[in-house]
């Protein structure tokens, strides 16, 4: 089981960099099968991550990151995030992510085309609420 | 009079040139700073996802993965060169291409049929004058590669052994030890080593904590691997190309330093000769002078 701990500490690296290295409270985790939610003393856990929004919460404050799938690995209260791709929300110019995402979305919606697009609209979306924190 | 305006001039080219290598060991310090840091932060997802393949590994118990798969006699290779856009690197490139070179006679020779792709100017531009012809070129990767980029051509690798158009993977690039050292190396990349039990317990994390970790997998371990594989392989090309920045910066601060010092020996060794020459043609002159007015007397 977990240390006893108050905090957890969430560590998101990309290939590139470390995004962030942060205490937090509670950390809301976009799993391939829905949104996990993780408090300090949780079991240790291994995971798929989709494309979406990680919600970070220390205390009153809330941080949002944009993940681009990935995996995560929960281990004595320390959240460590793989991703390829992490940009956090502060970061992300709204308007740009708003409008790759109507370009994202093609016309003629038929079901092979969105199923082919599906991936890059997905990817806009989470974008947009990365930075707008839907 | 004549020598002295000659070694004026050299003396000068000299000077601009040395100018020149000193920039650019000066550019290729910073570059090597910068490349160094975006290699060391990596190295933390190189580190977790090893760590990551090996828990699962250990929970997963036999595992079967295309990737893993071993063909016991392989028929199509693929060598991908990492070598630079750009020379003024020293040995550098030569160290590679040498490797690449023998690996690929050595395909040759055992009936390998071997796909050659090249990145960077200076390998393209030497296969082609051995006449090889290659199979793909990219000059896009400079002095910070990007994960994106890399990931294409991952991805591209990950097809072609998945449909079986090649059955090995190999990368000829300079391997970054340490600062003093690299080494031209040609790295088997697919099919990927097996994880295994006892990387884990190699590792400095896992050795913190020795006790074996009970982990609940979501969705399932197997399913979590399937995934971890493709991104561990693309991780370890991806750690190629990051190595080979840094060694070419490095390779290339060297030789400029060394470019630099020669510089200054020869600006020395020819003003020593400009200095020995202007002072025989003036006690040439008051020879001539005293010469002469020893003839009027």
């Amino acid at each position: 089981m977990a240390s006893s701990s108050k905090q957890l500490r969430c560590v998101v690296v990309t290939p590139e960099k470390a995004v962030l290295d942060q205490a937090a409270d509670l950390v809301s985790l976009p799993m391939s099968d829905g949104e996990l939610g993780v408090l300090p003393g949780r079991q240790a856990l291994i995971g798929n991550l989709t494309t979406g929004v990680l919600r970070l919460k220390i205390g009153a404050q809330s941080v949002r990151l944009f993940v681009d799938g990935g995996f995560v690995q929960v281990r004595d209260d320390t959240i460590t995030v793989l991703t390829p791709r992490a940009q956090l929300g502060s970061e992300i110019d709204l308007e740009g992510a708003k409008k790759s995402l109507t370009s994202s979305i093609p016309k003629d919606a038929s079901a092979k085309v969105i199923k082919e697009h599906h991936n890059t609209i997905l990817r806009a979306r989470a974008m947009v609420h990365a930075a707008k924190g839907l | 009079m004549a020598k002295t305006r000659e070694l004026v001039g050299r003396r000068k080219a000299i000077r601009n040139i040395r100018k020149i290598t000193r920039t650019m060991e000066l550019i290729a310090t910073a570059r090597f700073k910068k490349a160094l840091d975006r290699a060391q932060e990596a190295e933390a997802y190189t580190r977790k996802i090893a760590e990551l393949a090996s828990d699962l590994a250990s929970a997963g118990g036999e595992i079967t993965h295309p990737l893993l798969a071993v063909h016991d006699k392989v028929g199509k290779s693929l060598l991908l060169v990492i070598a630079s856009n750009r020379g003024l690197c020293g040995g550098y490139n030569a160290g590679i291409l040498r490797e690449a070179n023998t690996r690929l006679r050595s395909n040759r020779e055992q009936g390998v049929q071997t796909r050659l792709e090249l990145s960077g100017k200076r390998s393209i531009s030497y296969f082609r004058f051995q006449r090889v012809a290659a199979d793909a070129t990219y000059i896009h990767f400079e002095d910070k590669p990007r994960f994106d980029e890399v990931e294409a051509l991952a991805n591209h690798f990950l097809e072609l052994f998945t449909t079986g158009a090649i059955e090995r993977l190999e990368v000829a690039y300079m391997r970054f030890l340490s600062p003093a050292r690299q080494t031209a190396v040609v790295e088997t990349l697919l099919p990927l080593a097996k994880p295994t039990l006892t990387d884990s317990k190699n590792t400095a994390p896992a050795k913190a904590n020795n006790r074996v970790v009970e982990y609940e997998y979501i969705p399932d371990a197997v399913e979590i691997l399937g995934q971890v594989l493709p991104a561990s392989f693309k991780q370890r090309l991806f750690k190629c190309f990051l190595d080979a920045a840094v060694s070419e910066q490095i390779a290339r601060r060297v030789t400029m330093k060394a470019a630099t010092e020669n510089a200054d020996s020869m600006i020395k060794l020819i003003s020593r000769q400009y200095n020995r020459a202007r002072q025989a043609q003036i006690t040439k002159e008051i020879s001539e002078v005293i010469g002469g007015a020893a003839a009027l007397q």
